[in-house]
């Protein structure tokens, strides 16, 4: 059954249309990869699946519920089932790494202190970011700030994520350590969106993948079904990227 | 111009829906007693000094000016009464809330653009909670609750200025000149220029958290969105400053 289920989305920004008809859909556990040129508006598209943007048209099924009718408090149990991680991190620059973890655990949970402060350095210890608790995000290298920004999206347990551009610009080491860290969170049984133009960690890590362009899906399918592909979309999308 | 006119209507229906908003969240629980805290630190503390300095000068000013001035035509002994008057009245009040205005309506544009600008807004929605909340509600109130209080002091502080100047330059007997604050001012004089500091306070902490949540173009839209909060709340403190004159004198009228 599909956790997350697009249906005609439409947007458009003061009359500039980005979006005309997207339509797709992510099955329980799987790992999507949305690509496409820049500006065509896969954040858009991220952004609308858990309200941060309004739809102008169509429908967005999260778990069984259309979500684009939600008001803001509806959508706050939505936000707890699907995770966003943010380009760059997005940590809260006037808390520490221990109180960004924190903020979802304090606001969602009834765990205490001394849980709390378990759960943390557990997770702290799992993304390779211990001994860094009383650091503040400005004194954290760019990747590491991914990685807690990941980390504080996941600590309450989703059982969605949403990665926007979850590599870009990060050297080698982190970019394995990320993938890494999408692959575990997919063994836990974690549905997941991947908007990437990195095109090896997709490969490394989605199932599938739907092709954007044009404010709809030109392609989708696997890997090979796109490579495969008399259009050819995907390799022609992957050379263009290439030749940036 | 048409953009202009485009720009207030989405000026003035953005500021209404945050403010409807923020009242309705007010009321929701639990109130952000940690965070407002911290703001009325930030608002209220720290402004201090500048209240003080704005006061001080006003008062100091006004007392030496009607002092020169009356002087020619032997009114000195006025002074005291024109020189509290008008500060009880209006210049402590305004000049307090322009400069507020300046620190206070910058500081919180240029801190939620620059989380607009960074996503850290858009983060705290994705984690299901409300920016309003955490973000606006905390300013807010901690402008009304210090605001008052900075306007209070700056009352105290442009009345003792003018006799500071009124002893040692006009050589006015400061008991005399105390008397004769007392015997001038009324608790309505007193309650007029007062009462309109947390109007002013809802109007720079509002005007500020609206061009803050709705900066746009990155950094460089930090910049000129706060230089807009600024004008705008200090426009708005001025005019305002009219209507609300006019309506308390009604009020004044009827008691
Ligand atoms: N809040 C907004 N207001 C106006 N236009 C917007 C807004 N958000 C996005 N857009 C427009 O929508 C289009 C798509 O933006 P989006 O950020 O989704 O692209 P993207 O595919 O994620 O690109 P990139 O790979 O560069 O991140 C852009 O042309 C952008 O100008
Ligand atoms: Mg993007």
């Amino acid at each position: 059954m599909a956790l997350i289920d697009v249906k005609s989305f439409k947007k458009s920004f003061r009359g500039k249309t980005v979006h005309k008809d997207i339509s797709f859909s992510v099955n329980k556990g799987e790992c999507l990869g949305l690509v496409g040129g820049s500006g065509v508006g896969k954040s858009v598209v991220l952004r609308s699946l858990i309200g941060l943007e309004k739809a102008d048209g169509g429908q967005i099924m999260i778990d069984g519920e259309d979500i684009t009718k939600f008001s803001e408090s509806q959508l706050t149990h939505v936000r707890i089932k699907v995770a966003y991680v943010f380009q760059n991190g997005a940590l809260f620059d006037s808390l520490t790494i221990f109180e960004n973890l924190a903020f979802p655990l304090r606001e969602h949970t009834d765990l205490n202190e001394n849980q709390i402060q378990e759960k943390i350095s557990e997770q702290l210890e799992e993304f390779g970011l211990s001994g860094n608790e009383n650091l503040y995000p400005n004194q954290l290298s760019g990747g590491m700030q991914k990685r807690v920004g990941l980390a504080r999206s996941i600590i309450i347990g989703p059982k969605a994520i949403l990665y926007d551009e979850p590599t870009a610009g990060l050297d080698p080491y982190n970019t394995l350590k990320i993938q890494e860290m999408i692959l575990r969170m997919k063994k836990k049984g974690v549905t997941s969106i991947l908007v990437t133009h990195d095109m090896p960690t997709a490969f490394a890590v989605c199932d599938r993948f739907c092709l954007i362009e044009d404010g709809r899906i030109k392609a989708q399918g696997t890997r090979d079904e796109l490579e495969n592909q008399k259009e050819g979309y995907l390799k022609k999308f992957i050379d263009g990227e290439r030749g940036k | 111009m048409k953009t202009y006119f485009r720009n207030f209507i989405q000026f003035l229906g953005g500021t209404t829906l945050l403010s409807i908003e923020v009242f309705k969240e007010l009321w929701t629980w639990p109130f952000p007693t940690k965070l407002t805290i911290e703001q009325i630190y930030q608002v209220g503390l720290k402004s201090l000094p500048i209240a003080f300095i704005t006061a001080a000068s006003t008062g100091m000013v006004m007392a030496l000016q009607f002092g020169l001035g009356l002087e020619k035509f032997g009114g000195k002994l006025y002074v005291p009464k024109i020189v509290s008057l008008s500060i009880i009245r209006e210049m402590g009040p305004v000049f307090t809330c322009l400069m507020l205005a300046a620190r206070v309506g910058a500081g919180i544009t240029s801190e939620i653009g620059s989380m607009t600008v960074t996503q850290q807004i858009d983060a705290l929605r994705a984690l299901g909670t409300s920016p309003i909340k955490k973000v606006v509600i905390p300013r807010v109130v901690a402008c009304l609750f210090s605001i008052p209080l900075l306007v209070a002091i700056a009352n105290a502080i442009g009345v003792a200025g003018g006799m500071l100047v009124g002893s040692s330059d006009l050589g006015l007997d400061p008991q005399f000149y105390m008397q004769k604050i007392f015997e001038t001012i009324t608790l309505t004089d007193y309650f007029s220029g007062f009462a309109k500091a947390p109007f002013f306070a809802i109007v720079i902490s509002l005007v500020a958290c609206y061009y803050g949540l709705n900066v746009e173009e990155g950094t460089r839209g930090v910049g000129s969105a706060t230089t807009k909060s600024v004008v705008t709340s200090s426009i708005f403190i001025l005019v305002g400053d009219y209507f609300l004159t006019k309506a308390f004198w009604v009020v004044e009228q009827w008691l």
